[in-house]
């Protein structure tokens, strides 16, 4: 009986195990928490360009290190055979289109960078682009799911 | 996205309309075309464009009428290029979306004020066919005509874009026209679908530009077993006519839009960013680009009346 539910503890901790590094190497997966980390981050620059919060420079330049970062990194997150989810079969046939969405947002995010806005009327203006490359690569490149 | 995209309602249930067509050939008689505008009830307006381009994005004319570029939506300028040529894959049979830009042989560039009015308002041609109801003029019989009659004009600035689309090939019997006209009968009303009060001019707008020329409810109503948009579950949610999945419920049961303000509702319109910023998408894409282009005043008209318009399903 012991023997037994140690087993099962063993068998339990190695699928666990399994199932965790499955998970490391689903690119599904990856590009979908990337995201949610992009959206996150763009929620507290929403609520300053809509007015609901006090613009707060530091904030936005958190915000937009980490568009930076996850731009770089989502390019690598759709390799062959990864095919499903919300990724558009678009970005399978047209791969120098998707490249070049990725390439508006990195330059987007990175003249905001540049920018270091002061002030709201500052932040508006560049990071309206940001804004539009999330929206033009969407509206391109992935689906809802069902 | 690809072309065959459904961006207007072709939603009739293929059952009703069977009874629909069935009774329209035993009713022969019923086809008249009644209640058109006439050269007495045209109202005396003089047409203005720069009032009617706002009318052409409420309206969204460009998300059906604009020639599709590489097989995909037409964007930014080639908005304007309105030759048509968009196919609505439907379980009706396949819908070839009309030239309406200028062109006088190919477009509408000779068709008379009075024309246009019956067409946008009574659904009917300058030849006096019915069109079918995936033109929504069941929406836009509740515009009033002087920004019908302002559209006209703004249309006539737009470039003039040769070539013909085919005609409908729609099965039988819904490739019988007559029927129609009875479903006229029953789903064409200028009035309002919900009451509001008459001294609030912020609700005023936004009913109007919900209910007739943006055309909300055509997409996002349920219909009834006769394929009309049924005014107990307004906005409630709807099967998508593009054939997949919903179209969600934008009155305060449905769960995308009942914890979102007023200003957040605005702001998805003008941005296109829901308050978990997220990005429209589907077909609400081209919705939402046609109501960027409107002013504050109607996003915030359009929201107040989003926000008043009464739960379409209560006990969800």
């Amino acid at each position: 009986m012991y023997k037994t539910s140690i087993r099962i503890s063993v068998l339990a901790y190695a699928l666990a195990a399994a199932t965790l590094a499955l998970a490391g190497d689903d690119p599904g997966h990856e590009r979908h928490e990337l995201m949610e980390g992009v959206r996150d981050a763009a929620k507290p620059v929403g609520a300053m360009l809509k007015g609901e919060a006090d613009y707060d420079q530091a904030v936005l330049m958190t915000s937009l290190e980490t568009f930076a970062s996850a731009a770089d990194q989502l390019g690598g997150l759709f390799p062959d055979g990864s095919e499903g989810g919300e990724a558009a079969p678009a970005i399978w046939e047209d791969r120098a289109g998707f490249e070049a969405a990725i390439v508006q947002w990195q330059e987007a995010t990175a003249a905001a960078i540049e920018a270091n806005p002061a002030t709201l009327d500052d932040a508006k203006p560049v990071t309206g682009p940001i804004f539009g490359a999330c929206k033009d690569c969407h509206d391109t490149y992935r689906i809802e799911e069902e | 996205m690809p072309a065959r995209i459904a961006t207007t309602p072709i939603v009739l249930k293929k059952s009703s309309l069977y009874l629909v067509g069935t009774v329209a050939v035993i009713a022969l008689t019923a086809t008249a075309l009644t209640g058109t505008t006439t050269t007495d009830t045209l109202p005396a307006h003089s047409a203005d464009a720069s009032a009617g381009e706002r009318i052409f994005w409420a309206g969204g004319c460009a998300s059906c009428h604009a020639t599709p570029v590489d097989g995909k939506r037409a964007k930014g300028d080639d908005k304007l290029l309105l030759g048509g040529g968009l196919e609505l894959d439907t379980p009706f049979g396949v819908f070839h979306v009309p030239n309406i830009s200028p062109h006088v042989e190919d477009g509408i560039g000779d068709w008379s004020m009075l024309e246009f009015v019956n067409a946008m308002q009574h659904g009917v041609s300058p030849d006096s066919r019915h069109y079918y109801p995936s033109f929504p003029y069941t929406s836009y019989a509740k515009m009033n005509a002087e920004d019908v009659m302002d559209l006209r004009a703004y249309l006539a600035t737009l470039p003039e874009v040769a070539g013909t689309t085919p005609e409908h090939a729609l099965d039988f019997p819904w490739s019988v026209r007559r029927g129609i006209g009875l479903w006229k009968r029953m789903n064409l009303s200028a009035d309002p679908v919900f009451s509001v009060d008459a001294d609030d001019d912020q609700l005023l707008l936004g009913r109007y530009l919900v209910e007739s020329a943006g055309h909300c409810g055509e997409c996002h109503t349920p219909r009834d077993g006769f394929g009309g948009m049924m005014a107990s579950e307004w906005l409630g949610g709807a099967a998508n006519p593009d054939g997949k999945g919903k179209v969600p419920d934008i009155t305060s049961s449905g769960k995308n839009v009942s914890g979102w303000s007023a200003s957040d509702i605005a702001y998805y319109l003008e941005s296109g960013f829901t308050p978990d910023f997220d990005t429209v998408g589907g077909t609400m894409v081209a919705v939402q680009e046609n109501m960027s282009k409107l002013s504050a005043d109607d996003r915030a008209a359009i929201a107040a009346y989003l926000k008043a318009v009464p739960a379409a399903h209560p006990t969800n």
